[in-house]
């Protein structure tokens, strides 16, 4: 069983409830424990290559590491914490220090979250299971994908822009105030080209009869089981049981938001 | 089919568009109506807003536009006003003239798929419809693939599938075979012949080119370049009576009316009326086999030598996402030759052209431009000796008015304010574009864009110009100036590379053709030849020009000596 | 609300979302080496950037809504094409969106002058740093470290969201792309007001 072939729905319900609950629990090791279970279910049961994973998820351990290092350097100093180390007016406190990293074990916990959504769900499935499934309206649905579908298209705008401009013989850009210009002769093109696009892709949409309708017919059906509930039980449970585990350790704080 | 003239589906009355900001008219005062299983053709000179028209039948415009449409139109008796955008499209189905802004979704399925949604069809027959209607226009084997990487071509014919799959009562089809090579765009006419025979929906159809039609439409609609009714009745009647009038407005005839036309004026033609179809042409004519020579338009070529090459290709190979597009591709181009292009939808024409202009870069082989690697050339030397012009018009616009557009170039060979003014002013009235200076290039019509785009690399002067289909969309004054212009340059030494699916341009300009297939090069050589060679005509969809179908047709009339064999040929 | 938009409204407003989620991507990636080189603030410095689709959507489409809908859809289009914050990073969007679609609001939607569209970008700022303070846990620095973020995220919504957003729309709108809408109308009327005309 392949976690592409769960509702894409459900799949983002439980990466919303997750985070949320994960939210509740203010110490490294719950989040800790609930990335490695994500993670590894992502490469197993996703069949995500660790290259294309940590490609997307190392972005988020340099930011987790300025987490903590912002956390560390700019804390508040409360009275009564034990002081690891003292350097001017850097002080360093074990509290504080387990507070920065709780924040970026957390960051990293939500990231593997989210990547197991993104890296197993077609984006249009996602939007075909919003108004199947969340009542999404037609209009917004599909002016969605239509602007989702013009992503790919914007390399290809460019590079008619840029022949555009080759075929004429405009010189090359060579100083910073003509690459500045340059950017400015590509950039408003390539939007005003979008906006043109979008108009008639609306234009095309009527002429084939999309009225907006909420009640359509759909060709790719995309359903609801009892999978789909098992697999958001499985997931709360993860979250539910890292933070037991981290209790059975005498780790576990709650978050009340103090700081 | 029986015409219930009391019963219409359609009907305009007194029907007025004008866009924001303009005092004059797009079309004004239309009166017109449709009836059940009708075929009309709407004729007209490039620019009179057809299009426009086709746009407000079915409620597309004015929402889509800012512009004002006074009069009413009503659809079985139900103004257009009382439907939701988007319904009464679910009846009344379009193909666009532009085959790019048809498509709402990513890959040929889906897009069929989601017009039989909107149509509320049963999910469980829309896999059987979409495979249906793709087998109908042969893109099946695309079923799959990506719309943005099909040809011009096949995705006129994807937009016709679309259209068709949807059933409508009435269909208007906006110049649907201008970027198809000739055999699809018979087979296309054939294919709506053939539903016609047994779906009845009523059909609007605006072409430039006729041929093909005639013989399927029952009454014609002329627009004149004001926008205004020029005639609406039979279609026997539109050419018999009016082809004079037509030919001044600038509308195409019909070959076989042209030809009677000009036979007539040398008076050696026989007739009462005008000929609708060759076989009434043949037997009108006094002496079929004298006429052939007044009636072709065979360019002389000039007895000066062309020897210096100044383009060469050797053995070049293309190949984009794993696919080889082109194959082991050699000739040459010489000084002050006009070599023309032809191959079926999809052969890499156009790939073919964008290498020779340097836009890609070949996998294998060589191209020369006098005598040096085109990749060696400097970006700015190259483009003041080599001009391009691109498939698709709006490829081609880089500014923001059609003035601009035209004095872009020129500017960057920082000439006087004053000569690119006098420049700019001269090339717009040749192209007829000297009223809309002003406007915004991508507001143009289609025949329009095509005009401008092409004249924004004339004004240039290169010496070699490669032009991908530069006449698509025109009316007959429009593509004559066209192809003058283009004559012209090689009157001065210049050199054109040209791709087309026009037979007759291939027959009246060309002095070489090339021919491509699947990637590869099947003909080289002059277009009289390639007419004899039956088998490569048929693996590269091309079709004999008017006058060569004339000229065997009335040989074999000689041997048969029958005048209603050709009846029946012409009917086939 | 969306019944009475139009479809092309709709559409508009879809692409502008997906043509700047792309756009904050790239922002995101630059906003990294600012906060490695500055800390937290470096973030703020730029912050604005993150707001312009709702001053641009809001400027060209003058409907209720389309400030708080671009901004939404940006961001879950940001989240679908690989920004790994995950669908938080789509509550951020919509709590920014909020800010700036409160401005246009107050003015009953009926105002797109200068000095709504910047006041539009702040209040981004602000209801954005308000979100930040919890979720992010700014409550850990210290406080005239907060202040500072916080003043600097309000010029940045003024200049990068309100000015550069007015400014991005007004050279669109020269193009002609935006002839259908008001703001293209106004261009060729030449009377837009801060003399920006063609
Ligand atoms: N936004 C606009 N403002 C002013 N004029 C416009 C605008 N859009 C189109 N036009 C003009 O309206 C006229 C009708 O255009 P339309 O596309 O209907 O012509 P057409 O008959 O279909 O021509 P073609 O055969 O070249 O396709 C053209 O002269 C065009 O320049
Ligand atoms: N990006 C791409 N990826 C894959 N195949 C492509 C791509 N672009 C074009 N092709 C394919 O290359 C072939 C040649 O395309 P090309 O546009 O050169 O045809 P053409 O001869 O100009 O046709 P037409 O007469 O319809 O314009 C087509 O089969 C097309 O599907
Ligand atoms: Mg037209
Ligand atoms: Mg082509």
């Amino acid at each position: 069983m392949l976690l592409h072939e769960f509702n894409p729905s459900i799949k983002a319900l439980t990466v919303v409830v997750c985070v949320l609950v994960l939210s509740i629990f203010f110490d490294p090791v719950t989040p800790f424990l609930t990335l490695a279970v994500t993670a590894a279910a992502t490469f197993i049961f996703g069949r995500v290559s660790f290259r294309r994973w940590i490609l997307l998820f190392s972005p988020f351990i340099f930011m987790a590491l300025i987490y903590i290092w912002s956390a560390l350097v700019f804390s508040k100093a409360i009275e009564g914490e034990t002081i690891l180390w003292t350097w001017g007016i850097f002080t360093l406190t074990e509290e504080s220090f387990q507070r920065a990293l709780s924040l970026g074990m957390r960051v990293l916990s939500f990231t593997s979250l989210s990547l197991l959504f993104m890296l197993t769900t077609k984006p249009a499935e996602f939007l075909l299971s919003l108004m199947q499934q969340c009542r999404l309206p037609p209009k917004l649905a599909y002016g969605i994908m239509a602007g989702y579908r013009f992503l790919p298209l914007i390399k290809e705008e460019f590079d008619i822009i840029r022949n555009a401009h080759r075929i004429r013989g405009v010189p090359k850009a060579r100083t910073l105030s003509e690459k500045l210009a340059e950017l400015k002769r590509y950039a408003v093109p390539l939007l005003a080209g979008a906006i043109r696009k979008a108009e008639r892709t609306a234009m095309a949409m009527e002429s084939k009869g999309f009225t907006g309708d909420r009640n359509r017919e759909f060709y790719h059906k995309i359903s609801v089981s009892w999978k789909d509930w098992a697999f958001f039980a499985f997931f709360i449970a993860v979250v539910l049981a890292s933070a037991y585990v981290s209790w059975l350790f005498g780790f576990l704080q709650l978050y009340n938001g103090k700081l | 089919m029986a015409l219930q003239r009391n019963h219409h589906f359609l009907k305009s009355e007194q029907l007025t568009f004008r866009h924001e900001g303009e005092n004059k008219p797009v079309f004004q005062n239309v009166d017109f109506s449709l009836y059940p299983g009708e075929a009309v053709l709407l004729l007209g000179p490039s620019g009179c807003g057809k299009s426009t028209l086709a746009y407000c039948l079915n409620k597309l415009y004015p929402e889509a536009v800012d512009g004002k449409l006074d009069g009413a139109i009503l659809y079985k008796g139900k103004m257009l006003e009382e439907f939701r955008p988007g319904e009464i499209n679910q009846h009344i189905g379009i193909v666009f003239q532009d085959p790019e802004s048809q498509f709402c979704m990513t890959t040929v399925e889906d897009e069929l798929a989601f017009g039989l949604e909107n149509m509320k069809t049963p999910p469980e027959e829309i896999g059987n419809k979409i495979d249906k209607a793709l087998e109908l226009v042969h893109l099946l084997p695309y079923k799959h693939a990506q719309i943005h990487t099909l040809s011009g071509g096949q995705k006129q014919k994807l937009a016709l599938a679309c259209v068709l799959s949807l059933k409508p009562e009435v269909l208007i089809l906006d110049e649907p075979t201008a970027n198809l090579d000739p055999a699809s765009s018979y087979e296309l006419t054939s294919i709506i012949r053939e539903l016609k025979k047994d779906q009845s929906f009523s059909l609007v159809i605006i072409e430039h080119k006729l041929d093909d039609w005639i013989d399927l439409t029952d009454r014609c609609l002329v627009l004149n370049r004001e926008g205004e009714i020029l005639f609406n009745g039979s279609t026997a009647d539109c050419f018999n009576k009016y082809a004079g009038e037509l030919q001044a407005e600038g509308i195409w005839l019909p070959s076989s009316v042209k030809a009677g036309l000009l036979a007539k004026k040398a008076g050696i033609y026989k007739g009462k009326n005008l000929p609708l179809t060759e076989g009434e042409l043949i037997a009108g004519l006094v002496n079929p086999n004298a006429a052939l020579q007044i009636l072709d338009n065979r360019k002389i070529p000039p007895p000066g030598l062309k020897e210096q090459i100044i383009l060469s290709v050797k053995n070049l190979s293309f190949n984009k996402d794993g696919k080889e597009l082109l194959k082991n591709i050699s000739f040459s181009v010489k000084k002050g030759e006009f070599v023309a292009i032809a191959g079926s939808n999809g052969s890499g024409k156009t790939t073919l052209s964008r290498l020779l202009a340097g836009l890609y870069t070949p996998s294998n082989g060589d191209i020369l431009y006098h005598d040096r690697h085109l990749s060696l050339w400097k970006e700015q030397d190259l483009r003041q000796r080599l001009g391009y012009v691109f498939q698709n018009p709006e490829h081609q616009f880089i500014a923001d008015t059609v003035y601009d557009e035209i004095a872009f170039s020129l500017k960057i060979r920082r000439m006087p304010d004053a000569d690119i003014k006098k420049m700019v002013q001269t090339s717009l009235q040749q192209v007829h574009l000297l009223q809309h200076a002003d406007m915004h290039p991508f507001s143009l019509s289609q025949g329009q864009k095509r005009r401008l785009s092409v004249a924004s690399m004339l004004v240039n002067e290169q010496e070699l110009l490669l032009l991908d289909e530069p006449t698509f969309g025109q009316d007959a004054n429009t593509a004559r100036e066209l192809m003058a212009l283009m004559e012209e340059k090689i009157r001065r030494g210049g050199s054109v590379v040209m791709i087309t699916h026009d037979m007759e341009i291939l027959h009246s300009c060309a002095d070489k053709v090339i021919v491509l297939s699947d990637g590869e090069k099947i003909y080289e050589g002059l277009p009289d030849d390639l007419w004899k060679k039956h088998e490569i005509m048929k693996i590269a969809s091309l079709k004999v020009p008017y006058i060569e179908k004339l000229r065997n047709d009335i040989r074999r009339y000689g041997r048969e000596g029958k005048v209603c064999s050709y009846m029946n040929l012409t009917q086939a | 609300m969306l019944d009475k938009w139009k479809l092309r409204e709709v559409i508009v407003l879809s692409v502008l979302a997906v043509v700047f989620a792309v756009v904050y991507l790239v922002f995101v990636q630059f906003g990294n080496v600012l906060y490695g080189m500055l800390g937290l603030i470096g973030y703020d410095l730029i912050f604005g950037i993150w707001f312009i689709v709702s001053i641009i959507a809001a400027y060209i489409i003058r409907k209720p809504g389309a400030a708080f809908l671009s901004e939404t859809i940006a961001a879950a289009i940001e989240v679908m094409i690989g920004n790994a914050v995950g669908p938080r990073l789509i509550l951020s969007g919509m709590i920014q969106g909020i800010g700036a679609e409160a401005v246009f609001a107050a003015t009953k939607w009926n105002n797109y002058r200068t000095w709504v569209l910047i006041a539009a970008g702040m209040g981004s700022s602000v209801t954005s740093f308000i979100w930040g303070y919890f979720i992010s846990g700014y409550a850990a620095f210290s406080p005239g470290y907060v202040t500072a973020m916080f003043f600097v995220r309000l010029i940045s919504g003024a200049l990068l969201a309100g000015l550069l957003g007015k400014w991005l729309s007004e050279s669109l709108a020269k193009t002609g792309a935006l002839s259908s809408f008001p703001i293209g109308k106004e261009i060729k009327r030449g009377k837009s007001d801060n003399g920006i005309t063609a």
